[in-house]
């Protein structure tokens, strides 16, 4: 394998290349341009399609064109142009399309700041379209090298269960460098545990199963399946339908082909002394979960009993973990707190539910350490520069 | 003991703060090192804040955050004024062609380095400056080694070699042997 210093998006595009993906449309954005850059002239190295679209809701609309023709597709954004993809990522969903979606997420509400890490999009990640009656597959990774081999299981999660998959990293993951290792032939993309598959194609007549069956290779257009994947709710052969009963059968299999096989996904998490009960559990994912770590083995040092927690599968959102009655800290790159609202309703009740936020910049080990000692002490945490309704 | 050399650089874009990074970051790749850069910046590609911190270590690297820079590299007033608190063991290294005015209560070692007139002197215009910077850091930093710092110049900057090497050298020389 070669090492390079390489920033996030390189070794995204090198992980997506891994994966199989030979075709690529979006539109230039901070901090994932260099994304579409790398893909521009990789992708033509390795028989692919690159290709700019005139807005990133036309690069969504190309990538589901290219997934109905059989290729591996995907498109690379951050959140102003992740809330264009509205429209076709609703009918990725109920087409059942498979797309890799990257998202880099920077400091918001529209265009904010390029060039300093966000994560003001958690909860649109979970709801990306209208209409409700979907469920979404989110994943978060926390450095480059791990962004490399997370995008290479989306784009094998997007085929198995046929949606789009989201993966959510950040503008520190993106736009910094790190050293990375990337697999120069079979032998170590196997060794590296890279998977290898081939796109599967469904050749109809079915659309889709009223069932939540999942493994069925993504439909394709012609070859006779009649499927129209239009974005009106289809019959189980692919035609258009306005009826309740058929809407009902089909947003069931939107949803629980997804839920009722999170097994195969929600083992990405990383957990940090949490072996013995913690009277504070951190919760985190992205890049500030890397501090949380440092910060979380200095404390134990210190003689706090902290453990840290590290979502990588966000959605559908892992309840499973907050089972024990604890104090838990959710550290976000956000003012206003996202993941902890998750977190408090799926805490036990009567949990103290604390958390702590920055955007543009990660919080300090300082931060960190002041905030574990004062929710030990049973203090309630100051919002940085105003006052807020405690959590 | 220390596991890991923290670098911060800042200043403003079109001075090489990144490059200046990734040069750095590069070299320890080289020399076998865990690295992280984080880079931050603004929309404007010249004249927007931009800030680089590189850790590298032997050690997988955990927090990306230089929160105690062993070297902090301040190109601009602002820059210098907003980092210079952090840096506690380490050294400032500032170009006074833009830092002018120094904090002298600050207890850590602060050392000029006039990369930006030393440039125009050598080589008549500014755009070398941030070659020189890097010649006095691997000159600093004993963790790096200088011939691989220099490579890494020449390969990430494909073009002015014979300029690059003069510059990195003038800069290697500024603070005496190491």
């Amino acid at each position: 394998m070669k090492r390079y210093l390489e920033t996030g998006n390189f070794a995204i595009t090198e992980g997506a290349i891994l994966a199989g993906c030979r075709f690529f449309a979006g539109y230039p954005i901070t901090p994932a341009t260099e994304l579409a850059e790398a893909m521009s002239y990789r992708l033509p190295q390795m028989g692919g399609i690159y290709i700019q679209g005139e807005d990133e809701c036309a690069a969504l609309h190309l990538c589901i064109g290219a997934a109905l023709g059989g290729y591996k597709a995907m498109t690379a954004t951050s959140g102003p142009g992740y809330i264009l993809y509205a429209d076709p990522y609703g009918w990725a969903i109920g087409c059942e399309i498979p797309l890799m979606i990257l998202n880099s997420g920077r400091v918001g509400p529209v265009s904010g700041i390029t060039g300093a890490p966000g994560q003001g999009e958690f909860y649109l990640t979970r709801y990306p379209t209208q209409g409700g009656n979907f469920e979404t597959i989110v994943l978060a990774p926390n450095s480059a090298q791990e962004a490399m081999a997370i995008v290479v299981e989306a784009f094998y999660l997007s085929e198995r269960f046929r949606t789009p998959v989201t993966v959510l990293a950040d503008q520190l993951i993106t736009d910094g460098f790190e050293d990375i290792s990337v697999p120069e032939n079979e032998g170590e993309m196997e060794e590296m545990g890279f998977r290898k598959w081939p796109r599967k194609i469904n050749r109809g007549p079915e659309f889709y199963p009223a069932t939540d069956e999942i493994d069925i290779p993504p439909v394709v257009l012609g070859h006779n399946t009649g499927a129209l994947c239009s974005d009106w709710t289809p019959t189980e052969e692919g035609y258009d339908i306005e009826e309740v009963a058929a809407h009902h059968k089909h947003a069931y299999r939107l949803i629980y082909k997804i839920r009722n096989h999170r097994d195969l996904f929600n083992t990405l998490y990383e957990k940090t002394f949490m072996d013995d009960d913690p009277d504070l559990v951190v919760v985190s994912y992205g890049t500030p979960s890397r501090v949380v770590n440092t910060a979380v083995k200095k404390a134990r040092q210190m003689g706090m009993k902290v453990g840290a927690l590290r979502l990588i599968n966000l959605w559908p959102f892992p309840d499973e973990h907050f089972t024990r009655k604890t104090k838990y800290l959710s550290v976000e790159l956000n003012w206003d707190g996202q993941l902890v609202r998750e977190v408090q309703r799926a805490a036990p009740k009567d949990s103290k539910i604390n958390f702590l936020g920055t955007c543009g910049d990660l919080p300090t080990i300082p931060d960190l350490i002041e905030a574990f000692t004062k929710i030990l002490r049973g203090q309630s945490l100051e919002r940085r520069g105003w006052e807020l309704e405690g959590w | 003991m220390k596991t890991r050399t923290e670098i911060l650089a800042s200043g403003f874009g079109g001075q090489g703060v990144v490059r200046l990074g990734q040069i750095l970051g590069e070299a320890a790749v080289k020399q076998g090192y865990r690295v992280t850069m984080l880079k931050s910046h603004g929309t404007e590609m010249r004249g927007g804040y931009v800030r680089s911190q590189i850790v590298f270590s032997k050690e997988p690297i955990d927090s990306p955050m230089v929160e105690s820079p062993d070297y902090f590299v301040a190109l601009s007033l602002a820059a210098y004024k907003a980092f210079k608190h952090l840096v506690k063991d380490g050294m400032i290294l500032y170009d006074p062609a833009f830092v002018v005015q120094l904090d002298e209560g600050l207890v850590c070692v602060q050392k000029p380095v006039p990369a930006k007139d030393m440039s125009v002197e050598n080589f008549g215009r500014p755009v070398f400056a941030n070659t020189i910077m890097l010649g006095v850091l691997a000159n600093l930093v004993e963790e790096l080694d200088p011939g691989t710092v220099l490579d890494s110049i020449l390969h990430v900057i494909p073009k002015y070699h014979e300029e690059n090497k003069k510059a990195f050298e003038v800069g290697y020389e500024l603070l005496g042997k190491r």
